[in-house]
């Protein structure tokens, strides 16, 4: 029995391309956990999250024989994921907000892990305030800082260049230091140091 | 020089302010607890972002996309047949990719050694197949292809596993043709759950049965949507992760694949909990 991780996700995307019927499952469960948490992190809705990671796995089985090699076969998956998100939010964004009704689930979701209750509470912290940032700034952020791309993969994964990505992530970790800066209390002998909104630059 | 902005200095964090400029921040830094304390927190929403663990995508979810994967398969599968009998009939060029599933619909019905496709269809009109009372509709062209074929192409009996007792090396490895009449469920015992499905499913195929039952309508309806009209190697009855459940085995390419049906999954609801891979081997001698 391989070990998970073997057979490399490039031959498995080969083995789909050629018309083995479980490779891409195979390399499809192997990072959905990852894929998951990018489509509900940059939606922010448990619904819209499930539905755009079904269009984006349906999209990537049918175009697999599109794939050049040019990046992993991960960057290629979260980069489809990722397409599929904006544009659903591109799609709702004449809707308003979300209702209440969708924040609960959203919650729940989110609270289900069952990890021990700090965890727990900072991540909800983290995901309200997550949904301050405009959806490609949250998008740069989750992919860069929550999933750990360096800002090479988040460019080829967000299809912009390295310094937009940065620069995106930038202005997200500066919106959001004020909503977070609460949860670092443990972290250091840092009180809340209010920060310097006033400031001139 | 006056404190730093925020933006300014989560930019600076960025390597997005270089050159002169750059060194002036970092000179202040230097000599300025409030900014340095504003820099640490900075770093601090990265690692507390970090920190953040995955959340795990919901079964519900999964087993949704499972469903839908198992639909895009057999739709592939379905293709690559039709386009094979296709070739084989004119010497008219493959197309590469693409648009290869378009033509499917005339070809299935109009081809009789792709007749059994029909039933392969992983989900499309399969519920139309199979009506209400269990009986196949001939409703259509399609249907009745299907019907005949299922009656002149099987030559290896209407069961799809052994009655009793633990089935010979390779027994279960039998290419059998779903026909929609009858489906035998053998009687398990296995209680399996998700770490390490493969092998329990390998366990339990091999493990003795105790006896065998017709699979009422829902859970036929279930069956074939499933398999999408790949040869089923087995039914049985088990339970999964401690709920009753139907564990459907049917080779889809290379290897089989099995499903963990749950007690409500029909032809119109094909409610997987779980869906595995067996590698060679398991069924093969």
């Amino acid at each position: 029995m391989p070990d998970e991780g073997w057979p490399a996700d490039q031959e498995l995307l080969r083995r789909h391309v050629a018309g083995d019927a479980e490779a891409f499952g195979e390399l499809f469960r192997r990072h959905r956990d990852r894929l998951w948490a990018v489509a509900l992190r940059t939606l922010c809705d448990p619904e819209e999250a499930a539905d755009a990671l079904q269009d984006a796995m349906v999209s990537a089985f049918r175009r697999a024989g599109d794939f050049r090699g040019e990046s992993a076969v991960t960057t290629w998956l979260h980069r489809i994921v990722v397409n599929a998100a904006l544009d659903r939010l591109r799609r709702r964004a004449a809707r308003p907000a979300l209702s209440a009704g969708d924040e609960q689930a959203f919650e729940a979701l989110v609270a289900q892990d069952g990890d021990p209750a700090r965890t727990s509470d900072t991540r909800l912290d983290v995901n309200a305030a997550l949904r301050l940032l405009p959806p490609q700034q949250r998008a740069a952020l989750v992919v860069v800082d929550m999933l750990g791309f360096s800002v090479a993969d988040a460019a080829a994964i967000l299809d912009t260049s390295p310094g937009t990505v940065k620069s995106r992530c930038a202005r997200a970790r500066a919106r959001l230091l004020p909503h977070l800066a609460h949860l670092q209390g443990n972290r250091s002998d840092s009180q809340s140091v209010s920060p310097a909104q006033g400031g001139d630059t | 020089m006056t404190h730093l902005d925020t933006d300014v200095l989560a930019e600076f964090r960025a390597g997005l302010i270089t050159g002169r400029r750059g060194a002036r921040i970092t000179a202040h830094l230097a000599g300025c607890d409030r900014c340095t304390a504003l820099d640490d927190q900075l770093a601090g929403v990265s690692v507390l972002l970090a920190s953040v663990p995955a959340p795990a995508m919901p079964d519900s979810v999964a087993r949704r996309l499972d469903t839908v994967l198992a639909s895009e398969v057999a739709s592939r599968d379905d293709a690559e047949r039709a386009r094979g009998d296709r070739a084989a009939e004119s010497p008219a060029p493959r197309r590469p990719g693409g648009n290869r599933g378009f033509r499917l619909l005339t070809l299935r019905v109009l081809a009789p050694a792709a007749a059994v496709v029909v039933l392969a269809a992983g989900g499309y009109g399969l519920s139309r197949l199979v009506g209400p009372g269990g009986q196949v509709t001939a409703s259509s062209s399609a249907g009745s292809a299907a019907r005949a074929a299922a009656g002149s192409a099987e030559s290896s009996g209407h069961a799809y596993a052994p009655a009793a007792g633990p089935p010979a090396k390779g027994a279960v490895s039998r290419p059998q043709r779903i026909t929609p009449r009858t489906i035998v469920v053998v009687t398990g015992h296995a209680n399996l759950s998700r770490a390490g499905l493969a092998q329990q499913v390998d366990a339990a195929l091999h493990a003795p049965a105790s006896g065998t039952t017709q699979a009422p309508d829902q859970l036929r309806g279930c069956v074939l949507r499933l398999a999408g009209g790949h040869p089923l190697q087995r039914v049985e009855s088990v339970r999964f992760e401690g709920r009753p459940a139907t564990l459907v085995v049917a080779r889809t390419g290379a290897d089989d694949t099995a499903w963990i049906a749950a007690q409500d999954c029909s032809a119109t609801n094909p409610h997987v909990l779980a869906v595995t891979s067996l590698l060679s081997g398991i069924s093969g001698p």
